[in-house]
């Protein structure tokens, strides 16, 4: 049975943690913004070996997109961070900081898994410019770079710029997974201001609204950023 | 000017070109005509290498297009002098009616951008669209797309023009306004290759008709040759089908 009368919720115990939460949350979008650069050049790299016309490349970044969307995010975490070390690929810390290996791990780990999915962004956003368009670009003499450039791209950047930016909204969310190696991101803090208050509840409502605030402002911004790049490029 | 030497194409296992030989001189304007799936387009596309031959050759102005040997070979070089229309129009959405016409000048012969865009205006004269050099394609009818098209092809002032079936998607009040633009082009001396269904502006307008069946030249010869005394009896049951 259900007895409410009994919970007291106390979120005046948080307050001497909200610096807690804010450098959780500095983390979790420094780090979601970092890999979604570092995975776009990734996917970049991975787009064109899979339009080269070189076999093996094609075969390479295949097999690539489809083992790190076969497997879990966690798992690819937990091999870059708790596997590769007990077989010698490890990062060092950085600059006298504490953990700053650990972070560098992570954000490769995450990157490298960013770079498969915007990869299939790239791909499926070229794909989508009708075949007639570089065609034509071809008859008047243009070359396959320059078709890439002043014809198919401007073209695909409006199917590819919204589906990055919800990559970066996946990423905010998916970031959470690097508390579980212990990277101080937001979700981290949660758990230690729960061990250092005893109070459950209260962080996880805490962090909740911090994720939803960020994705909400997040997603007005692409909107807007979507409205405008469709009046300029009109069709 | 442009030559074909047993030209055989394969999609997969399926044989579209069966070995067409044949030349295209200057000044000429070849029609060709067929049934839907008889290879016609894709002869077309082959004369710029859209369409890559899978065996035999092509020869633009002396120049072998299918050779392999050649290192320096370059068929952009080529293309410029080869202009292209077709059937969907393809014209680029995201930039207006000139700079559809003016990239290609710009980007690829190196005119500045106020000679490009001097001879674009010049062109959508020529087609009848100048108010419209500002507009996105988007707002055009078909008809006007087609005619943009056709100019954006000439700003590179080619030495022959190939089209794809130009009138086929558009609707029929627009077809004639197309037409009337390709015939001027035709008898200011372009060398033209078109592939159409148009049969009364072949008849009119071509010097030669080329009967396309199932990957090969069937018949061809001039246009009374071809519609009003064909030789073999595919051409006449294409004719009996198309002509009323």
């Amino acid at each position: 049975m259900l007895v409410l009368a009994n919970i007291k919720f106390d979120f005046g115990s948080m307050v001497p943690y909200l610096s807690w939460f804010w450098d959780g949350t500095v983390l979790t979008v420094g780090i979601s913004f970092v890999t979604v650069v570092l995975g776009c050049l990734i996917g970049f790299v991975a787009t064109l070996a899979r339009r080269s016309r070189f076999k093996a490349l094609n075969w390479l970044s295949t097999a690539y997109t489809q083992i790190i969307r076969g497997t879990p995010l966690l798992l690819q975490v937990y091999l870059w961070t708790l596997g590769f070390p007990q077989i010698g690929v490890k990062i060092p810390d950085m600059f006298g900081i504490a953990r700053s290996g650990l972070l560098v791990t992570v954000i490769i780990a995450l990157a490298i898994n960013s770079g498969a999915y915007i990869s299939e962004i790239f791909r499926s956003g070229l794909n989508a410019v009708d075949v007639g368009q570089s065609e034509a670009a071809r008859s008047l003499g243009l070359n396959s770079r320059q078709t890439m450039r002043y014809v198919i791209l401007p073209q695909a950047v409006k199917t590819i710029l919204p589906a990055l930016g919800n990559e970066f909204i996946m990423m905010i969310k998916e970031s959470s997974m690097v508390s579980t190696v212990g990277v101080a991101d937001v979700m981290y803090q949660q758990k230690i201001i729960q061990g250092a208050t005893y109070r459950v509840f209260e962080p996880l409502i805490i962090i909740a609204i911090i994720y939803f605030i960020l994705t909400t402002l997040l997603t007005s911004v692409l909107s807007v950023l979507e409205r405008r790049l469709n009046k300029d490029a009109k069709d | 000017m442009l030559k074909t030497k047993n030209l055989h194409k394969y999609f997969g296992e399926l044989e579209v070109l069966k070995g067409i030989t044949t030349e295209i001189k200057k000044g000429e304007v070849v029609a060709i005509i067929g049934a839907s799936g008889s290879g016609k387009s894709t002869f077309l596309r082959c004369l710029n290498l859209l369409e890559e031959p899978t065996k035999g050759e092509v020869i633009f102005e002396g120049q072998n297009l299918t050779t392999k040997d050649d290192k320096n070979f370059n068929i952009n070089k080529v293309r410029e002098h080869i202009g292209m229309v077709f059937q969907h129009f393809n014209l680029f959405p995201n930039m207006t009616v000139l700079e559809n016409i003016t990239l290609a000048p710009i980007k690829v012969k190196g005119l500045n951008k106020q000679e490009a865009e001097a001879k674009g205006v010049e062109l959508l004269k020529k087609v009848g669209l100048e108010e419209k050099k500002n507009v996105y394609p988007s707002t055009l009818s078909g008809g006007q797309k087609q005619r943009v098209a056709i100019a954006r092809a000439l700003a590179m002032e080619p030495d022959v023009m190939l089209f794809d079936e130009p009138t086929s998607a558009l609707d029929p009040e627009m077809v004639k306004e197309v037409l009337l633009v390709i015939k001027d082009l035709a008898n200011s001396g372009m060398t033209t290759v078109i592939v159409t269904h148009e049969m009364g502006f072949a008849k009119e307008v071509a010097t030669r008709v080329m009967f396309i069946d199932d990957g090969i030249v069937l018949e061809e010869g001039t246009p009374d040759q071809v519609f009003n005394h064909p030789k073999e009896q595919r051409t006449k049951d294409f004719l009996d089908k198309v002509m009323y």
